[in-house]
């Protein structure tokens, strides 16, 4: 009897991957913004 | 200055096409040699272009086949190229990141080359894929390929081109005299460089990593799972020597924009550019000879390939750097800048290298690659195409020349 | 690329039913019903291929190509050469002198199990199917990378056409899903070409070996080369003298660029944040508050 093969997609979680560093890049730039306000 | 500025007050679309008109009439002489040169090989390049989307690759259009895939288009106007605009990406790093002042005088010609590059590249990029309508499919989602390392360089090239556009708007919201716009743009820039850089990091090495799954035909000695660093870390010193050969060049035709003082603080630039790309080779250096020994590929050096590769190290990276700590020690602007133009052919021989030199080295000479006479051509016409926008822009809006009093920047 | 994590679902009573369907084409649709989706492939015994050209001649026949001459005279010049498959041949014979006498070897795509050539579209337009074929779809942009990207130098492009195509071997895969063989299989004399899931055909090389120890090499190229194919070759002599390369390693080829794709989103956001310090730690650095361009 074989032995079981198993496929996977080693690039199955690019797309997120990309997704969340396009939110990073937005919410870095708000953060940016928000640590250099003037306390007021 | 003797330059005629024309002082934009524009209040409505007509206005504008007024000034735009305007700006488009020939500046000073017509016929000069480089008009006269430059022209006809650009009509005749863009007869050729036509002819390419007519009738495909093929010969006579190109020497591609099918053990080359890869020639001039994609080795030297794209992927040569990229390196040669990485000057923007540093600078930018030095100036806004760094807030290293002294070259401050450079960065607006420096990111317009660079942008300007990206965009004549872009354009070659379109007439070397072979199914050139199928261009915008990995932008709008036919397919996203998000496994293929090229989908992230195309994604690249295209966000770097509006952050570089971004980084220059200013000099043209200057050139067009609106100012609450100017002043929008000059608060994006910090955005828009921080953003640039990290896209250039990703694409200068992400050009070397298209070559990964290349590794049964690259010779080892330039084969290595470090490729895309040796790209990113040699794209510094590409992009700071063509900065450095195409500053001498428009320092000289755009010279009378440009006051004393500036022509001095020149020299300084040039001095503290060689210093930065000594630097940066000598490192490069070190990791060519770390990785052939990481690679067991020492044993090749004594061989015809092993040659070629010491004249591409030793002739083209380990003798500008010298001369390149030479001419920063003695202040020789002159050594520096032929140190410059060593380091680029460098460059132009190692992209050159890894496309279809020790590409497929195997290869019997009969099946080999050389640039076919339109795709030089071709390559002419883009380049002084090129060339002859950045005239146009030099020339009229501020990029060499100082920004009108009202766009005065606060510290950033 | 598709996301489905595969298991080879074994049954007791198809592993014997299936390896007589292997060889009898007619009966070929009785190897579809298997459950699961496994990758399908061809075995390819070199002991058995006479160069006869069928195959080839099939193989355009079924997709469009011109047509060869497969007669004796025609087959004897044209086999004189090293050939290489191109933009209008999916499959070639070439024949190889060797201690054993003459070889005949049908090149083709080999079907990779991770395929370099799809890793590196990127449209998608090189694709491994659910069933294992790689195939080519017309969103292709004509970048040529997958060409770059295969150890087998497959991918062949049409530069002589103002509208390119990609072309090489798809198995066949409008066929199989019409419930036909491959055009190749299907008229192989000598059953030299067999068509069937990679486990059937890895088991059928692998009895075929066992059961002619003197026959066969104990290797079947394609089993772990570059991670797997789905075309699996077997041979009388080492796989050097009939024109394979021994130097493509066991990994993957799309396990080449993860590396630097695994290091992009770290990139991302390490990159901003760094420069964002900096430029926040050397505030005052500049000339002045206020500074001009030029």
């Amino acid at each position: 009897m074989e032995e079981l093969f198993t496929y996977y997609d080693i690039f199955a979680t690019k797309g997120v991957e990309y997704l969340i560093i396009i939110v990073f890049l937005v919410i870095v730039l708000v953060f940016w913004k928000f640590v250099n306000m003037r306390p007021y | 200055m003797d330059d005629k500025t024309v002082i934009a007050d524009i209040k409505s679309i007509g206005d504008f096409w007024a000034f735009l008109k305007s700006e488009l009439k020939p500046r000073g002489n017509i016929a000069t040699p480089f008009n006269i040169i430059s022209l006809p090989i650009m009509l005749l390049g863009y007869v050729f272009i036509v002819y390419r989307l007519a009738v495909g690759l093929g010969r006579p259009v190109t020497n591609l086949n099918q053990e080359y895939p890869w020639g001039l288009w994609i080795g030297f106007d794209v992927v040569t190229g990229v390196a040669f605009a990485g000057g923007a990406y540093v600078l930018c790093f030095i100036v806004y990141i760094l807030r290293t002042e002294k070259y401050h005088a450079i960065i607006r010609a420096t990111v317009l080359n660079g942008f300007l590059a990206y965009l004549f590249y872009a354009g070659a990029i379109v007439l070397d894929i072979g199914r050139w309508w199928n261009i915008y499919n990995p932008m709008i989602g036919n397919d996203f390929g998000v496994n293929a390392v090229m989908f992230l360089v195309a994604w690249h090239f295209f966000l770097y081109m509006l952050a570089e556009l971004v980084e220059f708007s200013p000099a043209i919201a200057e050139w067009v005299g609106l100012r609450r716009l100017r002043k929008i743009l000059g608060a994006m820039t910090l955005g828009a460089v921080i953003f640039g850089i990290t896209l250039s990091t990703l694409h200068q090495s992400g050009l070397g990593a298209l070559m990964m799954m290349a590794k049964s035909k690259i010779h080892p000695l330039w084969y290595t799972e470090f490729i895309p660093i040796l790209y990113f870390v040699s794209s510094i010193f590409a992009g700071l020597s063509m900065v450095i050969f195409e500053g001498s060049i428009s320092h000289k035709v755009f010279g009378h924009q440009l006051d004393e003082a500036h022509h001095k603080h020149y020299d300084d630039i040039l001095v503290g550019l060689a210093r930065i790309c000594a630097v940066t080779m000598f490192g490069y250096l070190f990791l060519k000879v770390l990785l052939i020994v990481h690679e067991h590929a020492v044993q090749y050096i004594n061989t015809t390939m092993g040659f070629w590769w010491l004249f591409e190290v030793i002739g083209f990276v380990l003798i500008p750097c010298l001369m390149f700590i030479s001419g920063a020690q003695q202040k020789n602007t002159a050594t520096i800048k032929f140190a410059a133009i060593l380091t680029m052919l460098g460059i132009i021989l190692n992209r050159l290298n890894y496309t279809f030199i020790v590409y497929n080295w195997y290869v019997p000479l009969s099946e080999k690659y050389w640039p076919a006479p339109m795709e030089l051509v071709i390559t002419a016409s883009i380049i002084l195409s090129e060339i002859w926008v950045f005239r146009w822009m030099v020339n009229r809006m501020p990029v060499l020349k100082e920004p009108p009093a009202w766009a005065v920047e606060k510290e950033h | 690329m598709d996301r489905r994590t595969f298991l080879k679902i074994i049954g007791t009573g198809v592993a014997g039913a299936t390896t007589g369907n292997l060889l009898r084409p007619e009966r070929a649709s009785a190897s579809l019903g298997l459950s699961g989706r496994e990758f399908y492939g061809i075995l390819v015994d070199t002991t058995r291929c006479i160069g006869c050209r069928r195959c080839e001649k099939a193989c355009a026949e079924v997709n469009g190509l011109p047509v060869p001459d497969i007669s004796e005279s025609k087959n004897e010049s044209v086999l004189k050469k090293m050939r290489k498959t191109s933009d209008t041949e999916y499959t070639v014979i070439n024949s190889y002198k060797t201690e054993k006498g003459t070889i005949f070897v049908p090149k083709r795509c080999m079907h990779c199990n991770q395929p370099g050539c799809a890793a590196a579209c990127l449209v998608k337009a090189m694709k491994k199917r659910q069933t294992g074929q790689v195939t080519w779809d017309s969103n292709c942009i004509g970048c040529r990378l997958c060409m770059i990207s295969c150890p087998f130098d497959i991918p062949k492009f049409e530069y002589g056409k103002a509208m390119p195509r990609i072309q090489k071997c798809n198995l066949c895969y409008d066929r199989y899903n019409k419930g036909e063989l491959p055009g190749c299989v299907e008229v192989c004399p000598t059953q030299a070409l067999v068509f069937g899931s990679r486990r059937q055909t890895l088991e059928e090389g692998k009895r075929r070996i066992a059961a002619n120890p003197n026959k066969y090499i104990k290797h079947i190229y394609g089993e772990y080369e570059v991670g797997g194919t789905s075309h699996l070759y077997l041979s009388s002599v080492p796989f050097e003298q009939i024109g394979f390369r021994k130097d493509l390693g066991t990994r993957p080829y799309p396990e080449y660029s993860t590396g630097f794709l695994y290091a992009v989103p770290f990139i991302f956001v390490l990159w901003p944040i760094a420069m964002l310090g900096i430029n926040r730690a050397t505030k005052g650095n500049g000339k002045g508050k206020e500074e001009h361009h030029g």
